[in-house]
């Protein structure tokens, strides 16, 4: 079996020659194209003047963001600002998963907690985070409480609603194998309905981080005296796309390594997780 | 054994809860306000707030627009960039869940743009199309294509692979099976897309008002926030969560028959 199999491989393999269309058709090579193109076309659109002033060309970003790592801007080199905006949002987040995931769970195994809490969280749940700004800003001026607030916020509703449904969608069948293995309640809960609901309850959290980020730029966008989104909003006033783009750069970087750094603790605190492919 | 037919009842408790628990938020809200424990600053009564919920329908001043004015300005807003992003962020999704060459091409692209979030692009925007119509629905154009592309890009890519095999086996074309097996096969996930698009659009949408509009909902709020009236805040926002659950359910509603028709 195994030489036939070699033989099949050989065969595919030989009626595959290195032509200039299998280049063409190579994936990476249509990435590395991908990229030189973007920045290419960028370039060219900057030079042209398609926006007027308002694009930079990417080496002017990358020379702004050199400057901006050495000379502090409004008291912060640039670091100092990536740490302020990721400072908010560690504090919101950390104060809305410690309240909302315990939270989500007892409304889930507890009928009664869930007949107070949902309907008020069926109110508030419709209105988008950003929509509360204002409010915050009224209520707690604009220093780090508003933001802290706002995060609170956005991070709330994914972070209950993951954790709620975490345990309600368990499959019933595991409860009744404890069952049948003389568990009590509390072994179906620690059990099973934790375990179980994990991956959810971890999914949650990782939207939420998401929804984080978003909620601290626009809090900082509509007042503020650092972090990223003060540094694009300090580029529009002052007239210097470059700094705007290069603030931009940063929020992509910042947002991709936060993605990368979670999906890594993904794998190490719930490796029973079911793989899902996807983007 | 007969299985004997129980009817669960749910307790009257359980049924008072969820009325009580709403009623007492408004009450304890009302109160809040009238005995003077939050300044009225800060923040503005349930009653007060609907008064100027009625009085918005004719009242032009202090923000220079009718409440209907407003909810026009955003939806419409709100339609064009949704119907934008659907209209690119799926087609695009889809060649790029069967195409290698278009994956290979849009993907570092796509992501490349992925990380910023839509609301880091409101400075740049204001930049290129000032404060009118286009910024703004770029920016929801932007918060939009990302769960569209995802979601068509994931649907095509988990079609059965038999059905494809068995479609090259009776010697189709990649067109044909792109056609006619992977996005038959991919409309669920892409039709899973409307809602999720449809809320970052409104998010977005909120976002975008904020710092750059002369009329909508969000920019309600903000002019609320500028003349220090707490009613019109919070105006603001209850028409915000309003207009995007109706919409919300609007659009599950056509969800519904569009996957009425495919799960015969």
């Amino acid at each position: 079996m195994v030489d036939v199999a070699n033989e099949v491989q050989k065969q595919v393999r030989e009626k595959r020659p290195f032509t200039v269309m299998t280049v063409l058709k190579n994936r990476w090579f249509l990435y590395a194209v991908s990229v030189a193109a973007f920045f290419l076309i960028w370039d060219r659109v900057a030079i042209a003047r398609v926006f007027s002033s308002g694009l930079p060309r990417p080496y002017e970003v990358v020379l702004q963001l050199w400057s901006m790592m050495f000379d502090p801007l409004a008291g912060k080199s640039l670091l100092g600002h990536v740490w302020a905006s990721t400072q908010r949002i560690l504090i919101g987040f950390a104060i809305a998963s410690l309240v909302a995931v315990p939270l989500g769970l007892m409304m889930a195994l507890n009928r009664y907690v869930n007949a107070i809490v949902k309907p008020l969280f069926d109110l508030l749940k419709p209105m988008p985070p950003i929509a509360w700004i204002s409010i915050a800003i009224l209520w707690f001026g604009i220093g780090e409480t508003s933001k802290v607030f706002i995060i609170v916020i956005g991070t709330f509703v994914p972070c209950l609603l993951n954790a709620y449904n975490g345990v309600r969608l368990v499959e019933p069948e595991l409860y009744d194998v404890i069952r049948m293995l003389g568990g009590n309640r509390r072994n179906e809960i620690i059990d099973v309905c934790f375990p179980a609901a994990f991956p959810a309850i971890f999914a949650g959290l990782q939207i939420s981080l998401s929804i984080a980020w978003t909620c601290v730029l626009a809090a900082e966008l509509v007042s503020a005296r650092s972090g990223l989104g003060f540094i694009i909003i300090l580029g529009m006033n002052l007239s210097r796309p470059a700094m705007i783009v290069g603030g931009m750069v940063i929020i992509a970087l910042v947002a991709w390594g936060m993605t990368l750094l979670v999906t890594g603790l993904e794998k190490l605190v719930c490796p029973w997780k079911r793989e899902i492919e996807g983007l | 054994m007969a299985y004997e037919y129980v009817q669960v009842k749910t307790p009257l408790v359980l049924r008072l809860l969820p009325v009580l628990s709403i009623v007492l938020f408004f009450g304890a809200w009302q109160l809040v306000v009238d005995w003077g424990i939050v300044p009225s600053t800060m923040l503005a009564s349930p009653i007060q707030v609907f008064q100027l919920f009625l009085v918005k329908w004719t009242e032009v001043n202090p923000d220079g627009g009718l409440l209907s004015q407003h909810i026009w300005t955003s939806v419409q807003e709100a339609f064009i960039g949704y119907l934008l992003s659907l209209l690119v962020g799926i087609p695009l999704g889809l060649a790029m869940g069967w195409f290698v060459v278009v994956e290979g091409l849009a993907r570092p692209f796509f992501e490349m743009i992925r990380p910023i979030p839509p609301i880091a692009w409101i400075p740049l925007t204001i930049f290129w199309f000032g404060i009118g119509l286009e910024g703004k629905v770029f920016i929801i154009f932007l918060g939009g294509i990302v769960p569209c592309v995802i979601n068509s890009y994931v649907g095509v890519r988990m079609t059965n692979p038999t059905l494809i095999q068995m479609a090259r086996t009776y010697g189709a074309t990649d067109w044909q099976i792109f056609r006619q097996i992977c996005i038959p096969s991919a409309l669920p996930m892409v039709f899973g897309a409307l809602q999720i698009a449809l809320a970052l659009c409104w998010t977005c949408l909120v976002g975008a008002e904020l710092l750059a509009a002369d009329s909508g909902l969000g920019f309600l709020i903000t002019m609320g926030r500028r003349l220090a009236l707490p009613d019109m805040v919070l105006l603001g926002m209850i028409m915000v969560g309003l207009t995007g659950a109706v919409i919300g359910v609007i659009i599950d509603y056509f969800e519904k028959k569009l996957l009425a028709g495919i799960r015969r």
